[in-house]
């Protein structure tokens, strides 16, 4: 018979009545192989590996995590509260001790959704991990620091946002390289926020990476920041489109070296993300994924047309990720020692392209620096769908300044500029919102 | 006029069903020659044998073949390409693994090797195994490689089973377990088939021999020869199906127990349907594709061992004989239920002797100490009982649809049937809080469902019309799809095949077949729709005889 070493569960949601459109990437049968591949292996009966039902996410649950402009309802479909509860679901099963791993099966995927949320990007409205994280921190306060290490093929410029600032969630993404995929970012010298300088770690990677060259990532760079980091909860955002049949990337990754990553890594929680790849790929590294958190042998999962000949990356895609490595890891090692302004406040301004809604949307930063605190900070957005808006969030742990900063701004804005002024105020598990 | 019989680990039951009515029952000790036991019960019966139309018999047979490994050697062969390693799975050194392997949509992409597959069955001969069973990965979306070793090595072998015709649901190590057990039981299940038709025909019985299965419905003797593993663990689908029948409000959700010396065991009815156990039932902690009947046993009977442990007491989990008010050795809530006046058949002073040592250890009083180890009987039968109903409402959904409105699973009644079951009634109806009803007839309750049980089968149709084809694995259908192929077409030929299996084998008109699963998406290549992949699952649902009427 076989056992599981970990206790494992799964939280299964393929959402087969929600789809962008029929033939688009993010359709109703997505994971409908996958389920004829796990269940076939009957994987759900192996001793220790056991699923379980998917939760709904509050309204309250995703204002932790965003500003949904004009509203939470505005901004998603029954099924976001669906995948982003099933996240939550994972994360309680495994900080109330009933399984040691959880793999949130869940769709439509989060990772492309930022704090300020004008519509959809990148087949994502709300950011399922951001929610999970925040509703830990809410309801496990033992949870102080948080690592995700997102392995989906397209820089997670969602996750990125939400926690550029926050010292206690460091983010790594490895990702096809953004000069030659969407959405165009993820580069090392996106480094984190004035307040979390090294908090976020970008690994770009040639086309055609394989499983040696993914690997040698983990081995050489992110298990040892891991390791100096020294998180309380590891998370994978498990994206699966870095495979070599994936129809909209251009990398070679198998389905024993995603199992092989996790099995390195060894998260406490793997969340789906993207991974267009729903007959070739998907039901292979699902299943491979599920074997390896749970220590079951996943050592004879082959795709059946696989060709480790062909798909095998050139010799200088390796000396590069190589190189890539040594330099990421210095700044990770030296991150301390740059002379950083420590106090005032910093502003930035860009520009986010939606392109799954086909809307452009202008912010303007202003964040508190702080060596007391993550530091509060505010977002003032404009999009072409007309609204604009002011965010002011009050992060975990505020100082008493950084508190004080974020309710004047709150309580200045009598919101004549502004659709609407939101604050979060994480603390005290407060969020208000003025309407003009 | 039908015969139900149902051949329990200690007694044998019959009941004889005429009008729709009960027109006698009986009840024997159960002895080792099962084919005895049932002919004594229909003598006990004392009808008039020439007037039997149906005889439906629920046995131990096939389960005890298991559960004692009491079965002849039986061998099988298995594809199954890269996964899981099949050989996780082997049970006997029988069991061997050729080549070739399918995908999930049923692509074939590594061929079988005839070759091997004779070289193989030259190995079973050599070892004397008189049946084979046939697996391969994938089956239920395209029985191919099992149906081309299946021919490669019939001619060789007395019966060979295919996986794909046992079930059409997806789970290849559940798969093997099923072929195997179905592989091993089917010579003893067949030698007592034949001997039981003889003592049918000694005793001036020439009616059709129906079996029941696992799910609470029937099938025919020769069905129940060629796929003898749907009819194992049928003791509990009769004693569902037999409180079913007895239920005088059929349509409010009901929980089923059936309190026995030893064990509790419980089941739900909604709607007049007894609840599937929805991947297939376990046997000796293997997991099956047998369709059965969700039921929890809980070590809780009217025989349970009563111990004293750390100053607390212990009611159960064993069983050491009969109560001691029957004559047994040891405390047990029986002897409790007679100290509190409630077991009048039970010897009053042996039961009050039996539990005096319990009370001295405590320091209590007798009848306070009676009442607390029939309540903590009774506490333990309802926290299992609330888990169970737990459990059954956790069952994942896949749609937002379901997500939104969810059909939450709330018992309103208890039904309750065997020996303690009269005794125990006020205790339940107190720690539940809700009406318990204890019928009529409940001493042959297992009897009277073996003889009302209605004929179930199901089937799954699963067609892609990309690769232009439609399947059907419990028929063994394997044919082209059209690419227009509609849901509603494919329904239609589901319904059809359905209703001429049932006709085939002479079976009751006027079934209701219900689709208990509809699913259809699209197969998409770039940006168009390729094609179409249908899955459809059919069924008539167990159920009770619709003449039969409950005795006022």
């Amino acid at each position: 018979m076989l056992r599981a070493r970990r206790k494992t569960g799964l939280i299964f949601f393929p959402a087969y009545d929600w789809e962008i459109s029929p033939t688009h990437p993010e359709r109703q049968e997505r994971l409908l192989y996958t389920q004829d591949q796990v269940l076939e292996e009957g994987v759900l009966d192996i001793e220790g590996i056991r699923e379980f039902k998917a939760g709904l996410a509050t309204d309250k649950d995703i204002c932790r995590a965003h500003f949904c402009v004009p509203d939470v309802d505005s901004c998603i479909t029954p099924s976001h509260n669906v995948s982003a509860g099933g996240c939550i679901e994972a994360a309680r099963l495994v900080l109330d001790g009933t399984v040691e791993k959880a793999f949130a099966l869940v769709r439509p995927p989060g990772h492309h959704a930022m704090r300020v949320v004008q519509g959809a990007r990148g087949f994502c409205n709300i950011n399922i991990e951001a929610v999970m994280i925040e509703w830990v921190r809410r309801h496990y306060p033992r949870i102080r620091k948080i690592a995700v290490v997102d392995t989906d093929c397209h820089h997670g410029d969602g996750t990125q946002d939400v926690y550029l600032n926050d010292p206690n969630v460091l983010y790594i993404s490895l990702h096809q390289d953004g000069r030659t995929l969407y959405p165009g970012s993820g580069f090392p010298e996106e480094f984190g926020g004035p307040n979390a300088y090294g908090m976020t770690l970008n690994v770009p990677l040639p086309p055609r990476t394989s499983d040696a060259g993914m690997l040698h990532v983990m081995e050489h760079f992110v298990l040892p920041v891991i390791e100096d980091f020294e998180p309380d909860l590891i998370v994978n955002s498990a994206g699966q489109d870095n495979h070599y049949s994936d129809p909209i990337t251009n990398m070679s990754f198998t389905a024993a070296g995603y199992a092989r990553l996790n099995e390195l890594l060894s998260p406490h929680i793997c969340v789906l993300e993207g991974g267009y790849s729903i007959e070739a790929a998907l039901p292979y590294v699902n299943t491979g994924i599920i074997l390896a958190l749970a220590g079951v042998d996943y050592s004879y999962i082959r795709e059946p047309d696989l060709d480790p000949g062909r798909i095998r990356e050139d010799p200088r895609v390796i000396e590069y990720i190589e190189r890539l490595c040594e330099k990421l890891l210095e700044m990770w090692k030296t991150r301390g020692r740059a002379e950083r302004p420590s106090s005032g406040l910093q502003q930035r301004h860009r520009n986010i392209f939606y392109d799954t809604d086909g809307i452009t949307e202008s912010q303007d930063e202003v964040v508190r620096l702080c060596t007391r605190c993550p530091g509060s900070f505010r977002i003032d957005s404009r999009a072409t769908t007309g609204y604009r808006i002011l965010g002011i969030h009050i992060p975990w742990g505020a100082c008493p300044q950084c508190r004080e900063q974020g309710l004047a701004w709150f309580e200045k804005e009598e919101g004549d500029r502004y659709f609407a002024v939101y604050l979060q105020d994480m603390d005290n598990d407060e969020y208000c919102v003025k309407v003009s | 006029m039908r015969l139900g019989i149902d051949v329990g680990g200690t007694h044998t039951d019959a009941v004889c069903i005429e009008e729709g009515t009960v027109r006698a029952t009986a009840k024997t000790l159960t002895v080792s020659d099962l084919v005895h036991s049932i002919r004594e019960v229909i003598l006990a019966l004392g009808v008039d044998c020439t007037r039997v139309e149906r005889t439906i018999l629920s046995t131990t047979l096939s389960t005890n073949a298991i559960i004692e490994k009491t079965f002849a050697p039986a061998g099988m062969i298995i594809s199954a390409g890269p996964g899981i390693d099949p050989r996780n799975y082997f049970l006997t050194d029988d069991f061997h693994l050729v080549s070739g392997a399918m995908d999930h949509r049923g692509r074939e992409y590594i061929p079988i090797d005839p070759r091997e597959i004779s070289s193989v069955a030259e190995k079973l001969k050599e070892r004397n195994v008189a049946g084979v069973g046939v697996v391969s990965k994938f089956s239920a979306k395209n029985p191919a490689h099992e149906q081309a070793i299946s021919s490669l090595i019939k001619p060789g072998f007395e019966h060979v089973s295919m996986g794909h015709t046992l079930s059409g649901n997806l789970n290849f190590p559940r798969r093997i377990h099923t072929t195997y057990f179905n592989t091993a039981v089917m010579p003893v299940q067949n030698r007592f088939l034949l001997a039981v038709k003889k003592a049918f025909a000694g005793l001036g019985i020439h009616s059709r021999l129906h079996i029941l299965k696992a799910d609470g419905g029937t099938c025919t003797a020769a069905s129940a020869g060629e796929y003898p593993v749907e009819t194992i663990l049928s003791g509990p689908a009769a004693s569902m199906m037999g409180g079913l029948a007895l239920s005088t409000e059929p349509d409010v959700a009901t929980l089923m127990m059936d309190i026995g010396g030893t064990t509790t065991d419980m089941g739900i009815l909604i709607g007049g349907v007894p609840i599937l156990e929805p991947r297939g039932v376990s046997i000796c902690g293997l997991k099956t594709l047998v369709r059965g009947l969700k039921v929890v046993s809980v070590g809780a009977g009217g025989d349970s061992c009563v111990s004293v442990v750390d100053g607390k007491i212990r009611v159960g989990p064993h069983r050491d004989g009969p109560p001691a008010c029957l004559g047994g050795p040891m405390p047990t809530p029986m002897d409790a239920l007679a100290v509190l006046g409630r077991f009048p058949s039970g010897n009053q002073e042996k039961a009050r002797s039996a539990i005096a040592p319990v009370a001295a250890v405590l320091g209590r009083e007798l009848e306070g100490v009676a009442r607390e180890i029939v309540s903590l009987m009774v506490g333990n039968i309802r926290a299992n009982a609330l888990e169970f109903v737990e459990e059954v409402n956790r069952h994942p959904v896949y749609t937002i649809y379901e997500m939104l409105h969810p059909e939450l699973v709330e018992p309103r009644q208890l039904l309750v049937i065997g020996g303690p079951a009269a005794q125990l009634k006020p205790f339940l109806e107190e720690a539940f809080g809700m009406k318990c009803t204890v019928p009529d007839h409940a001493m042959v309750a297992n009897a009277l469902g073996a003889a009302l049980a209605r004929t179930t089968v199901q089937i799954t149709l699963v067609a892609d019309t990309q690769l232009g084809r439609m399947v059907c694995p419990e028929m063994g259908i394997d044919e082209q799809a059209p690419p227009s192929l509609t849901m509603r077409e494919l329904k239609k030929r589901g319904v059809d095949l359905l209703r001429a299996h049932l006709a085939s084998q002479g079976l009751e008109e006027g079934l209701e077949i219900r689709v208990v699963e509809e699913q259809s998406f699209n197969i998409v290549r770039g940006f168009s729709t390729a094609g179409r992949n249908y899955r459809l699952k059919l069924q008539t649902d167990p159920g009770i005889l619709p003449e039969w009427r409950l005795p006022c």
